[in-house]
């Protein structure tokens, strides 16, 4: 085979179909690694892991292992996990807490900021240690706890990537505590799939597949707040497939509330203290709001989905081949069994043995499996392409600039994909992503990340 | 035979009918060997914590495994149709105590099932299971059984059938 000309991922992604090769070609996924992982920003973890100066955690940014720690001063920064002199990682285990990181192989011995501190027989060695550091993110933000790291730097602010849409989910999300803070302190469940990772954001986010590859669930569990949000279909409830634009998007399944809470799948004389709190902290109209309102559905590009009261980070692995990592959401400011509860229901919906997700795993599989022989040049022949039209015609721009339409429709997929289009699409070469300053976030916790606040 | 003997014989003979219809995914004849207060857990790391703190891959009180029972026989569990082919190994039994009224048990497995679902991939499943067995009108039933995978700590592949 000869040398391969440049991909057009216009000629692959369309504004109403997509096609199969970018689920399976290897040269497309080096490329989404380079530009989506390395060269955007992409999410890390959140600070209540490491909620103590030398606490640590491990992470994959891509491919590239990460350690995401809280350093002396209380910020939280994320360093390569690699040591500066011959390589080796320095943690492998998922999470820890050391007062500084030695290597295994040459004792050289790094601080918890990344810089090098000591070497062993330092008469032999001439460079200067300030050179030597661990390599890090050009950039690493937070919002609300949440960190995020663009490995390359040059993807620009933090604010910009969240937008609107960015911001507002994870608003609505960490409001609901009544200190405005959540926590993510009772660990992550790996979920193998032998998928492409954009299956993910795809199917999480999908309105549209629930009565068939949920009809198990739906058979054996039938009251369960999905009735009212989703399941009816197209004329059965009010809920939307909300474009936010920036690769964010959501169901959105406010409008098909009909009581508080019922997102909880409770009544308020289950969880009255979790309301007491949230009116003492916040008012009465603003708790019933917030109680009505519930937890967003929804994804933030490239690797963040908000399930609600979980989290999953969508990891790439190979073309055929990732790990759905999630956590319960824990709010701060509650009594101890309304967290319990959202550990219970966390393991009802999420894992690989869980009710729902499994059946998405292998729905994913099977899809991957269809896909295996399709290379980019069928798609002039019009070979292989996935149809994800539906609804294109009816959607509406409303408040905030967000496109959407019915939560059937495909408006959150097509979000998805219009995006990667554009990030794949754009020109230039990712710079080094090794850069020496800036990859930490600030003590407070919080970056003027947008004027929502 | 000693008593003692009488009773281990009776528990190989439970934990291998129990291992053989989990592997046939006989899930109603599976059922029907475990209490109303049944307890099924998979933890996710080491099983020293406690199940309500954290996050497992199962933790099914008795209505919540029903749930899971009641989904499989759906048919349209899709992770798990058609029903993966398995088969288990079972050793190193050791009885670890019995008051007369409760027996609680360990033992190492290995399961061998074929994920004939989408990747036709044989996936191996090694792991110790901790049961607590109760006597009820001259039987053997299940009141707890605790599966500590030697892979807990690790992303798994779809685990919708009976560990």
């Amino acid at each position: 085979m000869g040398e391969r000309p440049r991909l057009d991922y216009g000629a692959l992604v369309a504004d109403d179909r997509v096609h199969g090769s970018v689920y399976t070609d290897p040269q497309i996924f080096e490329e989404e690694l380079d530009r989506i992982f390395i060269r955007g920003w992409v999410f890390v973890g959140h600070e209540s892991e490491v909620p103590a100066p030398g606490d640590w955690v491990t992470r994959r940014l891509g491919r590239e292992p990460v350690i995401m720690v809280r350093d002396r001063e209380g910020g939280v920064g994320v360093l390569a996990n690699r040591c500066a002199h011959r390589g080796t990682a320095l943690c492998w285990e998922p999470r820890g807490h050391s007062t500084s990181f030695q290597c295994g192989y040459h004792a050289w011995t790094f601080g918890l900021d990344g810089s090098l501190r000591a070497v062993p027989y330092p008469a032999g060695f001439d460079r200067d240690k300030a050179d030597l550091g661990l390599d890090r993110p050009g950039q690493v933000g937070g919002y609300r706890g949440f960190v995020f790291a663009n490995p390359d730097g040059g993807a620009g602010p933090l604010a910009d990537h969240l937008g609107t849409g960015g911001v507002g989910m994870l608003d609505r999300l960490c409001d609901l505590s009544p200190t405005g803070s959540i926590r993510l302190d009772r660990g992550w469940i790996g979920h193998r799939v032998n998928s492409n990772w954009k299956m993910w954001p795809e199917s999480d986010n999908d309105g549209y597949h629930l009565n068939w590859v949920h009809a198990s669930m739906v058979a054996a569990a039938p009251d369960t707040y999905y009735q009212e949000v989703v399941l009816g279909g197209e004329t059965g409830n009010q809920s939307l497939a909300v474009d936010w634009g920036g690769g964010h998007f959501e169901l959105d399944f406010r409008p098909s509330y009909g009581h508080e809470l019922a997102w909880l799948g409770a009544g308020r004389d289950k969880v009255s203290g979790y309301c007491q709190a949230l009116e003492a902290a916040l008012g009465v109209e603003r708790a019933t709001q917030l109680l009505w309102d519930g937890p967003p559905h929804g994804f933030v590009f490239p690797n963040l989905f908000l399930g609600e009261m979980n989290l999953a980070i969508i990891e790439p692995i190979s073309t055929g081949e990732m790990v759905h990592w999630h956590s319960c959401v824990q709010l701060e400011g509650v009594e101890e069994p309304f967290n319990r509860r959202l550990l219970r229901q966390s393991e009802a919906a999420l894992g690989p043995a869980a009710f729902i997700v499994p059946d998405d795993a292998v729905t994913a599989e099977r899809m991957q499996l269809a896909f295996g022989g399709a290379r980019p040049e069928w798609a002039p022949q019009g070979r292989a392409w996935i149809d994800m039209s539906r609804g294109l015609a009816r959607e509406q721009v409303l408040d905030g600039g967000r496109r959407a339409a019915l939560v059937s429709d495909e408006t959150t997929n097509r979000a998805f994909w219009h995006h990667y289009r554009q990030v794949m699409s754009s020109a230039g070469v990712a710079a080094s992503g090794v850069v020496a300053a800036s990859g930490v976030v600030p003590a407070s916790g919080v970056l003027p990340a947008s004027g929502e606040r | 035979m000693s008593a003692e003997d009488t009773v281990r014989r009776q528990v190989e003979d439970f934990l291998y009918m129990e291992a053989r219809l989990a592997d046939e995914s006989r899930y109603e004849d599976w059922e029907a060997l475990v209490t109303d207060d049944m307890h099924y857990w998979v933890p996710a790391g080491s099983a020293q914590q406690d199940p309500a703190d954290g996050l497992s891959y199962i933790n099914d009180n008795r209505a919540r495994l029903a749930t899971r029972i009641r989904q499989l026989t759906t048919g349209k569990r899709h992770a798990q149709t058609p029903p993966s082919p398995m088969r288990r190994v079972i050793s190193n039994i050791e009885i670890l105590s019995d008051d007369g009224a409760e027996i609680r048990v360990a033992s190492n497995f290995v399961l061998y099932e074929l994920a004939v679902q989408s990747t036709t991939r044989l996936r191996i499943w090694p792991g110790r299971v901790t049961h607590l067995l109760r006597r009820i009108d001259g039987q053997l039933r299940m009141a707890a059984k605790t599966v500590e995978l030697v892979t807990a700590t690790e992303p798994q592949p779809n685990l919708a059938f009976l560990l």
